[in-house]
């Protein structure tokens, strides 16, 4: 089923398809004669073969279902919103944040700390970055709006730990300098979409 | 030796087992050991290789009892005791006292047992069953084949009484005239 | 027709039949146990999951780990319930279900060999008891095994409880009927109660198995078999969707387990008697040897129970009792009326 058809609301157009049931039989007789119809109809034998042949294509042909969790796992969409990374200038190796705060301003469950100062170059340096996972809803407005596409979110959806602190720092969320060739450039939620350059309108002061 | 050892047990196990159906208020005691006791008797056929008959005497009466349960499943609380009430406590003496009469007489049965032969010797060579069945179906043909009507009788006679209204719903009649409606509509 | 010579056979010595009882106890319930990892295992695959796998390979231990769970839990007695009742119903459920196995043949006789010392050339039977009537008494067995479930659902004061045991008692009282009704034609045709009876008249291979003269016999056999064991199609008394747990729902640890061992030796046990009375018994089948072939159609028997477990829908109490007694057993009784007919003509 295709996602319109899925969607479609006006009930009563949709091709679906009428399992024919016959009658409830409203006599001794006709509930007696039902039950030897469906008896040597084979309904329940088929019911049978379709056990017995997911079984063997489970054995045989690898129809598995199962995945077992801890040691294998399910990829996840880029579009999943889990714990946030820090990514890097591929370039430099210097972090992408440039202290703007715009994710701290538009938190909307107030969650994320951050301080700035000037270093010695008068460049704007992050000196502190905290982000409270107990309060985090993961909703991406930090990911939306920071323009340098500093912060995003990742893969790593097993929030379990010894301490709250966790994952918090940036150190933490910061792509390793020594992982720095394996860092993917976002696609999620917030990312420049694929087809921005067809998409792109003339601004007003090109007319 | 095995059998008079296991005589006694089973002997002992009855009567106790018996004793706790009568004494005790709570239904579930004396009900299970009716049931338990049954199943002691269903012993001694065994023990007089009477296989065939303590088999019956085992299916017949666990289905019995199970009857029982099921009807005191519905009158009374399992969990708690009843209160017995004993208006008649003449008739209680009186059942008494045949009861002890009658234990005197089985107990002093084997003074005479001697004398007392078999009418129908069991035949040698014919397995349990076959001699139980050849002893019904020759001398007792009648007493049984009337005794089969008179069950037969009776289970009709109890279809009757419950199937007058077997087929209607348990529902309301508002009900009925619902789904009726709903079901009309369906149909168009 | 052929009445085989008792005397043929080796003297049966008390010691046989203790090394018989002690063989039956530790095979069966090990294979009970055994049987609810089976069990896990089929419905898994049958659901394309892979089941238990975690504990030893491929899941084997996983019966030592459920066995090592059920006796360490807490053993809970709830506060209103018949305390004396309560405890003694999965005992009796467990007990009944290997006392009747005493009289099914499992295997055929065999005599210890010479050089194993202290019991070396014992006979043991293949039955502990031969007691010339054991159909019976074996299907008597088991009706007394369902007062298990009745008394845990009266004893517990629970509703779920006592709902599950007035549907023991129902399912009880009906499907007795059935079993016997549908095992009375058989039994006619062999002219003997006893098992291994049954297994002697079939010993002309494939083609004299009781199934293909008996084939509504068998069929109604094997419904009712699943009736008396509680299993899926019939499974009221403990449905988890509509009872909580019927019967079992107060018990824990492991009176709970003996329930669940006496099922599973129930099943063992119709397996057993489908196995030898309609399908050949222990008979060898060209050159297949009679032990194999007799475990063989065991196992087949139990894997039809599993595989109607994860095939069908279970049916409501008031369909269970129409098909019963509006259904069942008037086939069974023509059935029965038919074969007097066809051995008298």
């Amino acid at each position: 089923m295709s996602l319109e058809q899925f969607k479609n609301r006006n009930v009563g157009s949709q091709t679906y398809k009428m399992i024919e049931s016959e009658p409830t039989p409203e006599s001794g007789m006709g509930r007696f004669g039902q039950v030897v119809k469906r008896t040597f109809k084979g309904e329940l034998f088929v019911g049978l073969y379709v056990t017995m042949r997911e079984m063997i294509n489970a054995l045989f042909i690898g129809e598995m279902h199962t995945v077992k969790y801890p040691l294998e796992k399910l990829p996840i969409s880029p579009r999943y919103r889990a714990i946030h990374d820090m990514l890097r200038l591929l370039e430099s190796g210097h972090y992408r944040c440039i202290g703007c705060g715009l994710c701290e301003k538009i938190c909307i469950s107030d969650c994320i700390k951050m301080d700035t100062r000037y270093d010695e170059n008068q460049r704007k340096e992050v000196s502190e970055y905290t982000i409270n996972f107990g309060r985090c809803i993961f909703c991406g407005y930090c990911a939306e709006v920071c323009p340098e596409l500093a912060i995003v979110h990742g893969g790593r959806y097993e929030n379990a730990s010894e301490q709250r602190a966790g994952f918090s720092l940036f150190e933490d969320m910061l792509t390793p300098i020594d992982a720095l060739k394996d860092q993917k450039e976002f696609d999620g939620f917030g990312a420049v979409t694929p087809n921005a350059d067809n998409a792109i309108k003339k601004t007003p002061l090109a007319y | 030796m095995y059998e008079q050892v296991a005589f006694y047990l089973f002997s002992v196990l009855t009567i106790g087992l018996f004793l706790v159906t009568v004494l005790s208020k709570n239904l579930l005691y004396s009900m299970t050991s009716l049931a338990a006791g049954m199943v002691m008797i269903s012993g001694f056929f065994f023990i007089l290789g009477a296989d065939f008959l303590g088999v019956v005497q085992l299916i017949v009466y666990v289905g019995a009892v199970m009857a029982l349960y099921a009807f005191a499943m519905m009158f009374f609380d399992a969990t708690r005791d009843i209160k017995e009430k004993n208006a008649n406590s003449g008739w209680i003496f009186l059942l008494g006292g045949m009861i002890a009469l009658m234990l005197v007489i089985v107990f002093s049965a084997p003074i005479f047992s001697e004398n007392i032969q078999a009418i129908y010797p069991s035949i040698p060579g014919a397995t349990n069953p076959q001699s139980v069945g050849l002893v019904l179906f020759t001398k007792y043909l009648v007493p049984f084949e009337v005794a089969a009507v008179m069950l037969l009788v009776a289970m009709i006679a109890g279809i009757i009484l419950a199937g007058k209204k077997m087929d209607q719903s348990l529902t309301t009649e508002d009900d009925i005239v619902k789904t009726e409606v709903i079901s009309q509509e369906d149909e168009k | 027709m052929e009445i085989v010579n008792v005397a043929v056979l080796p003297e049966v010595t008390s010691a046989g039949v203790i090394i018989k009882a002690i063989i039956i106890l530790a095979i069966i319930s090990a294979i009970a146990g055994f049987g609810t990892y089976l069990e896990r295992k089929i419905l898994a695959f049958m659901q394309r999951r892979l089941g238990p796998m975690h504990v030893g390979p491929y899941g084997l231990l996983q019966i030592a780990a459920d066995g090592i769970k059920l006796f360490t839990k807490e053993d809970i007695v709830p506060q209103n319930a018949n305390k004396l009742i309560f405890k003694v119903a999965p005992a009796i459920t467990a007990a009944t279900a290997f006392i009747a196995l005493a009289a099914v043949p499992v295997f055929p006789d065999f005599t210890i060999p010479e050089w194993i010392p202290l019991l070396g050339g014992t006979f043991v039977p293949s039955i502990a008891a031969d007691i010339n009537i054991g159909v019976l008494f074996i299907l008597g067995m088991m009706a007394a095994g369902l007062y298990g479930p009745l008394l845990a659902g009266m004893a517990q004061a629970n509703k779920w409880g006592i709902i599950g045991s007035a549907r023991t008692a129902i399912q009880f009282l009906s499907y007795e009927v059935v079993t016997g009704l549908s095992i009375l034609a058989p039994i006619m045709l062999v002219g003997s109660l006893s098992l291994v009876e049954f297994n002697n008249y079939q010993q002309g291979g494939f083609s004299s198995w009781m199934m293909w003269q008996q084939p509504v016999a068998f069929v109604l056999f094997l419904i009712a078999g699943f009736a008396e064991t509680n299993r899926t199609p019939f499974d009221l008394l403990e449905h988890e969707a509509e009872v909580v747990s019927g019967y079992a729902t107060e018990y824990s640890g492991m009176r709970w387990g003996m329930f669940f061992i006496g099922e599973y030796a129930n099943m063992i046990t119709v397996s057993v008697l489908a196995a030898v009375i309609f399908m050949g018994g222990y008979n060898d089948l060209g050159f297949i040897a009679g032990w194999l072939i007799v475990v063989l159609k065991i196992a087949f028997v139990f894997f039809l129970m599993l595989w109607v477990r994860a095939s069908w829908p279970h049916i409501r109490p008031d369909q269970l009792m129409w098909l019963c007694w509006k259904v069942l057993m008037p086939v069974a009784v023509v059935n029965v009326v038919i074969t007097g007919f066809v051995m008298m003509v």
